[in-house]
């Protein structure tokens, strides 16, 4: 009985225990849970009471007290219209971080711009404006009241350093107005340009005219203010190279733009993902004499239906020297016949490739890259890193600052002496980058065109190229060779029994006939600027034969030397003969002492000019060089219209701009 | 009467008298444009294309538009394939320039799915705008001119903008689906083609009172293509869909409403934005009421501890 009593009380006394333990146990943790709770939430209250108190002195529209309290030195200010603008002012204020700068992006309507005459007040600063030109020059929305502002303006800007970048389009006659604009009107009020006026044209490609301009645009401001890109020496490379050792030969490039195997199975339509491989069926020399190689080639399109019109152009693909090729990979010490890809490590992007991948560099530079132009100053300043000689590193870097010291070299040492990257590689032989990062770093191959100089009429299978072969000797004692023409050159019909082809593709142009035949036309072409009009002639002549009513055909050709390069003599006498051609004028430059050239022979037959002009409805065409030739025969014709018409000089301006509006006075000109 | 003030009309507003033995005020091209400024800037100023370059579209309304324009094309192109090889057109046929049904089909089915077809209607406004294309074309066709002209010419030039504000506003890709209408491929200079357009249209032989009928059928198609702007304005009313403002939308997913990010609304706080600071208040005194439930946690946590100990 007692050995029982004492178990049950046992029993008793370790329940209460183990109760009373977890107890005290949850006790404690729940007060320090709690406790450390409380004090975390206790911090609000002292927060809100700032924010209470710093709301009012925050109010306004100062961008120059909010780039001091966040640190920023550089304001990217954005006229935007479909929001172009805003994304590359974006761009600028995140790339600012790359110099050891801060950047960011404002929207003019949001902030008082007389402001800018403060940013003195914050070391190293800049203001860039990225400008969009909308209707007829006028500013965007939101850059209306700075716009108007900036006209009244009285301000003293001179602590503030800018650069104004402008998007606009070639097509609109106020080209790109608001930006220049701003970019003269800054510099008036005593504002500091540190980078020239960038002009980005959406008619051709605003993206790549922007990052072109970035490129060197970052250079001149890390050299203005003395800075260096924030431990990193080297660039941020945007593509990764990928080197494939096993690959299916089937799924590497071998030139084609497009889809793999397109020139093996060609299918239409033709264009410029997908050109036709046309054989050469003509190639024969035009000049009988002189230094040069004017050439005529014959494609032929059977089969492709390929359609085109007489003024049309032929998109033409080159094919980079072999032996150009060969020594890249010489002097790199590369073997080019590794299979690479490059992939864009910007995963989002739309642009995987900076060209068709998988492909071999031998294929990269021989269809794809552009090897015989000078690079441009980005590829100076991207390659320098690689200089392992520290003053050729810095004659690079100088090159591609926007120091008057540094234009200048670039100017003769690049430009003037005709450079390319084989003739860099060359004279710089501490300078050997990677392949690939210069393979990243070159632009692309582009298509060259030609205007078509046969008629569809006559010949609806046959594609005409008139061409003069473009070579030179470049300051260094190097022959420079034009790229396409004597690609071109040495594409003979029978080539070792195989027929040689050629990418091609038709471009569409405006420089068109008159629909009616009975109109007359004044072509006025000298050199290979005849080429349009040899096509145009077959037409006529072509139409003469059906029994139509065929206008006056007026043709002025210029050339050097009679014994030399008038081309297409023959032809052109034969429809001078038949009367298709009612008047030709020859002017030959360099036959006696006296230069003449084809405006002279214009002016000298200015009645008959001014008759078929003013009463008889005539259509005018130019084509040729447009930075001697087209400017002085358009001269030309203000002066017959001033002498014959009785017009002032600005009258005459007037008048022919009205004959170019209704498309009586059209060029195919080239710069 | 009409025929003599019309053209006298778009002469004046053209030239000046001392210019009048320069250049012909009467070709076609001055004519048309004087005469039409009037209805094209009506029509520009409408409220449904200032909201459009203001880039507050609605994707439904843009639908709605690609698919007028399909009907109206549609019908256009059916018409010039008539009289194509005729005196009256032919100098105007540029199929591979010009052309655009194709393009909007393309759009269509972005848009609507493979079975667009199905899904798609003549809306009322465009069914009129239709009908008088086909009017025309079957009783005088020379008036196709007029149509042509109007809806080509203004949709190479002021379509380009509005190609690059339906893109930023509708997300639409950069490889240009949805946008296959305003690309005119065939075309790599506008200016330039603008030109040659005039030069033909001039070279069409049209008598003063064809030309003023012209003038007429242009005014009208721009009529026509106001009121389809109008009853597009007037289904927008009835969409609910967010009117999506040009710019980056950096909150996810929260529908638009970015006052619901409490991110958003202290960051705006911060710079002195009055509406945000309301909202930032708000949630600060919801905050508060938490602090007092934990007050009160801790005093009855107090209070047994200081049970048991007694």
């Amino acid at each position: 009985m007692a050995d029982t009593q004492p178990t049950e009380m046992m029993e008793e006394d370790e329940p209460f225990f183990s109760n009373l333990d977890l107890f005290l146990f949850s006790l404690i943790a729940g007060l320090l849970i709690y406790w450390l709770i409380f004090r975390k939430k206790a911090e609000p209250i002292p927060e809100f009471k700032k924010l209470e108190t710093a709301a009012p002195t925050t109010r306004d529209t100062s961008f120059i007290d909010k780039m001091k309290k966040t640190g920023k030195n550089i304001v990217v200010f954005y006229g935007s219209q479909t929001g172009t603008a805003e994304e590359f002012s974006n761009r600028l204020a995140k790339d600012a971080h790359r110099y050891g700068m801060k950047g960011m992006a404002a929207d003019p309507e949001e902030y008082d711009l007389s402001e800018l005459s403060r940013m003195g007040e914050i070391d190293n600063s800049l203001a860039i404006f990225c400008l969009a030109t909308y209707g007829e020059g006028d500013p965007t929305d939101n850059a209306q009241d700075f716009y108007d502002w900036l006209q009244e303006a009285d301000a003293d800007f001179s602590g503030l350093k800018y650069t104004v970048f402008a998007l606009g389009n070639k097509t609109y006659e106020h080209y790109n107005a608001m930006g220049k604009y701003v970019d003269k009107r800054l510099e008036e009020l005593g504002a500091q340009r540190i980078f020239d006026l960038g002009m980005g044209d959406d008619d051709g490609n605003l993206e790549e005219d922007f990052v072109s301009w970035r490129e060197q645009f970052w250079p001149a401001v890390c050299e203005h203010f003395g800075v260096e890109a924030t431990g990193e020496e080297s660039s941020i490379r945007q593509y990764e190279l990928k080197v494939h050792t096993d690959l299916n030969m089937n799924k590497v490039y071998t030139g084609e733009l497009g889809r793999l195997k397109s020139f093996e199975n060609q299918k239409p339509p033709f264009d410029s993902k997908n050109p036709f491989l046309a054989p050469v069926t003509v190639n024969r020399k035009l000049n009988k004499g002189g230094e040069r190689h004017l050439m005529h080639l014959e494609l032929d399109i059977t089969g492709s239906k390929i359609r085109y019109e007489s003024g049309d152009h032929v998109a033409v693909y080159p094919i980079n020297d072999t032996a150009m090729v060969n020594k890249i990979g010489e002097l790199l010490a590369v073997d080019l016949d590794t299979v690479i890809s490059l992939n864009n490590l910007d995963e989002e992007s739309n642009k995987k490739h900076p060209f068709p991948c998988p492909t071999t560099y031998r294929t990269a530079l021989t269809h794809y890259l552009d090897i015989t132009n000078s690079p441009r100053t980005n590829v100076l300043y991207e390659l320098a890193q690689y200089a392992s000689d520290p003053k050729d590193q810095e004659n690079m870097r100088k090159m591609a600052s926007s120091s008057a010291e540094g234009k200048a070299q670039y100017q003769s040492w690049v430009l003037d002496s005709c450079r390319n990257i084989v003739a860099i590689l060359e004279d710089l032989p501490s300078l050997r980058p990677p392949i690939d990062h210069l393979c990243e770093l070159l632009p692309r191959l582009q298509a060259r065109y030609y205007s078509i100089s046969s008629s569809s009429k006559v010949h609806p299978n046959s594609i005409h190229i008139c061409a003069v072969v473009v070579e030179y000797q470049t300051k260094t004692g190097r022959v420079n060779k034009g790229v396409a023409t004597n690609w071109l050159k040495n594409k003979m019909p029978t080539d070792n029994g195989h027929k040689a082809t050629v990418p091609m593709y038709i471009r569409k142009s405006q420089f068109r006939l008159p629909f009616k035949s009975t109109n007359p036309i004044i072509m006025i072409g000298p050199g290979t600027g005849i080429a349009p009009f040899i096509g145009f002639i077959q037409e006529r002549g072509w139409l003469k034969e059906q029994g139509k009513e065929v206008g006056e055909t007026v043709l002025y050709f210029g050339c050097r030397h009679k014994n030399e390069d008038f081309l297409y003599q023959e032809e052109l006498a034969q429809f001078e003969k038949t009367g298709v051609l009612t008047t030709l004028n020859v002017a030959f430059s360099r036959d006696q002492a006296e230069k003449v050239y084809v405006q002279h022979h214009l002016k000298n037959n200015k009645e008959a000019v001014w008759k078929l002009v003013h009463t008889d409805n005539a259509h005018i065409y130019i084509c040729g060089d447009a930075r001697n030739m087209a400017r002085d025969v358009q001269t030309a014709f203000y002066e017959i219209a001033e002498e014959l018409g009785g017009m002032s000089r600005p009258q005459a301006v007037d008048y022919i701009k009205k004959l170019m509006t209704k498309g009586r006075y059209s060029q195919d000109v080239w710069s | 009467m009409a025929a003599d003030s019309a053209v006298s009309n778009g002469g004046e507003n053209i030239l000046t008298d001392s210019d009048d033995d320069i250049l012909n005020p009467n070709d076609l091209s001055e004519v048309l444009a004087a005469g039409t400024k009037e209805s094209h800037d009506k029509a520009e100023n409408s409220p449904f294309v200032k909201d459009f370059l203001r880039g507050r579209i609605k994707r439904e309304l843009f639908k709605l538009g690609t698919t007028a324009l399909y009907y109206v094309y549609s019908a256009i192109e059916e018409e010039i394939e008539k009289v194509k090889d005729h005196a009256v057109f032919a100098p105007l046929y540029f199929p591979s320039e010009l052309h655009r049904q194709e393009a909007l089909a393309k759009d269509l089915a972005y848009f609507y799915g493979e079975d667009w077809e199905s899904q798609i209607s003549c809306s009322a406004a465009t069914q009129p705008y239709v009908d008088r294309i086909h009017e025309v074309g079957r009783d005088d066709p020379v008036l196709l001119v007029a149509h042509a002209w109007t809806r080509y010419m203004g949709d190479l030039s002021g379509g380009q903008i509005l190609k690059k504000v339906a893109q930023r506003a509708l997300k639409l890709p950069p490889t240009g689906e949805g946008l296959n209408f305003y690309h005119f491929e065939g075309i790599h200079n506008p200016t330039a083609f603008k030109r040659l357009y005039r030069s033909r249209m001039n070279e069409l032989e049209v008598d003063a009172e064809t030309k003023a009928k012209l003038l007429d059928e242009a005014n009208l198609a721009f009529k026509l293509n106001l009121d389809v702007f109008t009853e597009l304005q007037e289904i927008g009313k009835d969409i609910e869909e967010e009117v999506q403002d040009i710019g980056p939308h950096a909150h996810g997913d929260m529908g638009g409403d970015i006052s619901k990010c409490p991110y958003y609304a202290a960051k705006m706080a911060v710079s002195g934005n009055t509406t945000y600071a309301c909202n930032f208040a708000k949630t600060v005194l919801r905050q508060s009421t938490v602090q007092v439930i934990l007050a009160t946690l801790v005093a009855a946590v107090a209070g047994l501890a200081a049970w048991y100990l007694m």
